[in-house]
């Protein structure tokens, strides 16, 4: 039968996951802040065991966590780290 | 030679082999035939015992249609070639007179089913179809029509299938005016209805609904649909009684409409993208209409700017509605008091003030109480506003705001930030004093958006 799809095939498409870093000595990574209540402070304890491990951190937020993150963030992490750990959600 | 038409999945047809199967019917004079592959037809034969032929037609059924049988099991008895006589559903006392075989046995008689032709769709199987729907993971749970393309292009009317509505979140999906229409017609929309589903759409994504939010929230909101204006009587929309329940087609399938939209193009499928920890049975979709007839206010179109007789989709997030009963209240007073404390409860119940909207909808012998003691809907709004206000020390456990616990423990602390957070529709039936109200989309920033519908023709 010749059906009319509701999807929008280009979407549908699975993404792959990165291979996950042997390495955190030297690499660029973001603590991205989502903006809910006291995630900074969880993420003060990942930043801190990053750089145990050599990582060379930065932080970021987003201005409220029920939006996406403004173009301008994404912009400004695709083009000055390699790593982000986005949180902290529910 | 008789012929009986008969097939697998009508039980009249199976009770009428099988009782011709155990007298020993005579071959010579019967032939089955069956609406069935001849797989099927073979199982239909060693399933009832018949020991006469069992021919199989498969789809499209053309010795069936050419004898007009639009029933099973049908016998056409036929004499040098023409029909002398025809017996529809079991008859056990025709048969025993054409066959010459005695049949006892409960019934007698039984009705019988419609032919395999009559509801196929051209495909074998009957269900098959809507078995397939599921597979593919283009339904919400629930059975879907088939979006064919002569489905889509009469749900279209005649609009370019190309134009685009944008992108729609979570997943970006293009919302195409055919993906619409197929989710319309998937949904069990009419045609009519399509000009109402394209605006709810449109409201969805106006940015300041933040659909992306709502779409992946654990939340248990989602869109529901509020239509004003003569759009109401156009399409058959109930406004009254049962108005936020099932029953009417308009009113499930545009709501069921707009959620297809949301989850199938733009990928918010439960479990997947919509991370809701429970949902809420709303969002198989809910449409209301205002019941303008019944209200002493201006309905809620009106007041967001739109003509009296502009018809328009509202679209708003909601959590399942709260109903509240009050058949006690005597004055305007002491029922905004009762719908103010239901609603204290709404969302989290001691989270206050919320920066949220909450939608009430009020009945009609509760509007008419408003309405005998002259209370215009700002009137109401602001009572409501005003009755639900609670010390903070009251609020000050669980889920509660940093207002809340940096307040003095004796502040006043109300609901809402603001009483203009209070949206009011009227609906429902004549009878019976329950009014609700819906718990609101909370931390989304949202509001709720009003597009005009666009007929073109």
């Amino acid at each position: 039968m010749d059906y009319v799809s509701p999807f929008d095939e280009r979407t549908r498409e699975p993404r792959r996951l990165a291979p996950r870093t042997a390495d955190l000595r030297g690499r660029r990574v973001a603590l991205l802040d989502i903006s809910k209540a006291r995630g900074a402070e969880f993420l003060d304890e990942i930043e801190r065991l990053l750089r145990e491990r050599g990582a060379a951190t930065s932080r970021h937020a987003k201005p409220t966590f029920s939006r996406p993150a403004p173009p301008e963030l994404v912009d400004e992490l695709v083009r000055d780290v390699e790593l982000v750990v986005e949180g902290l959600a529910d | 030679m008789t012929l009986l038409f008969a097939h697998a999945d009508c039980p009249t047809s199976v009770l009428a082999l099988r009782r011709l199967g155990a007298a020993r019917a005579d071959g010579a004079a019967l032939v089955c035939v069956a609406q069935e592959t001849p797989e099927a037809a073979a199982r239909l034969a060693r399933r009832t015992g018949v020991a006469f032929t069992v021919l199989a037609e498969d789809s499209p059924y053309p010795v069936s249609r050419a004898h007009g049988v639009d029933a099973v099991p049908t016998a056409v008895v036929l004499e040098r070639g023409e029909e002398i006589e025809r017996v529809v559903g079991w008859d056990a006392a025709a048969y025993e007179r054409l066959l010459g075989v005695q049949l006892p046995g409960e019934p007698r008689s039984k009705p019988g089913c419609g032919a395999r032709w009559m509801y196929d769709y051209g495909a074998r199987g009957g269900l098959d179809e809507l078995e397939d729907m599921f597979e593919r993971g283009w339904s919400d749970g629930l059975p879907v029509i088939p979006p064919t393309r002569e489905r889509v292009e009469a749900m279209l009317g005649g609009r370019d299938r190309t134009d685009s509505l944008g992108f729609i979140p979570p997943g970006h999906g293009e919302a195409t005016l055919e993906r619409v229409a197929a989710c319309a017609v998937l949904a069990g929309c009419k045609p009519a209805y399509f000009p109402l589903v394209v605006a709810a759409v449109e409201a969805a994504l106006d940015p300041a609904f933040n659909a992306h939010g709502i779409a992946v929230t654990t939340q248990p909101a989602g869109p529901i649909v509020i239509v004003n204006g003569p759009a109401r009587e156009r399409v058959g929309l109930n406004s009254g009684m049962g108005v936020l329940g099932p029953g009417a087609r308009a009113n499930m399938t545009l709501g069921r409409a707009l959620r297809l939209v949301l989850t199938l193009t733009g990928g918010a499928l439960p479990g997947a993208l919509d991370r809701s920890t429970l949902g809420n049975p709303a969002k198989l979709g809910l449409c209301l209409a205002e019941n303008e007839e019944a209200s002493p206010w201006e309905p809620l179109h009106v007041e967001r700017g739109f003509a009296p007789d502009a018809s328009t989709v509202t679209v708003f997030a909601a959590d399942a509605p709260l109903s509240v009963s009050d058949h006690r209240s005597l004055t305007a007073d002491e029922l905004a008091y009762v719908l103010a404390t239901a609603a204290g409860a709404t969302w989290s119940p001691f989270w206050w003030p919320m920066d949220y909207q909450s939608l009430f909808v009020v009945c009609p012998e509760h509007a008419a109480l408003f309405r005998a003691a002259g209370w215009r809907k700002a009137r109401l709004r602001e009572a409501i506003f005003e009755h639900a206000v609670r010390p903070a020390r009251e609020l000050n456990r669980g889920e509660t705001t940093p207002y809340v616990k940096a307040a003095d423990p004796e502040d006043r602390v109300h609901k809402w930030t603001d009483a203009d957070r209070i949206l009011i529709v009227v609906a429902g039936g004549e009878a019976g004093r329950f009014s609700a109200v819906f718990g609101p989309c909370g931390g989304m920033g949202e509001t709720a958006i009003t597009k005009e519908v666009r007929w073109t023709t």
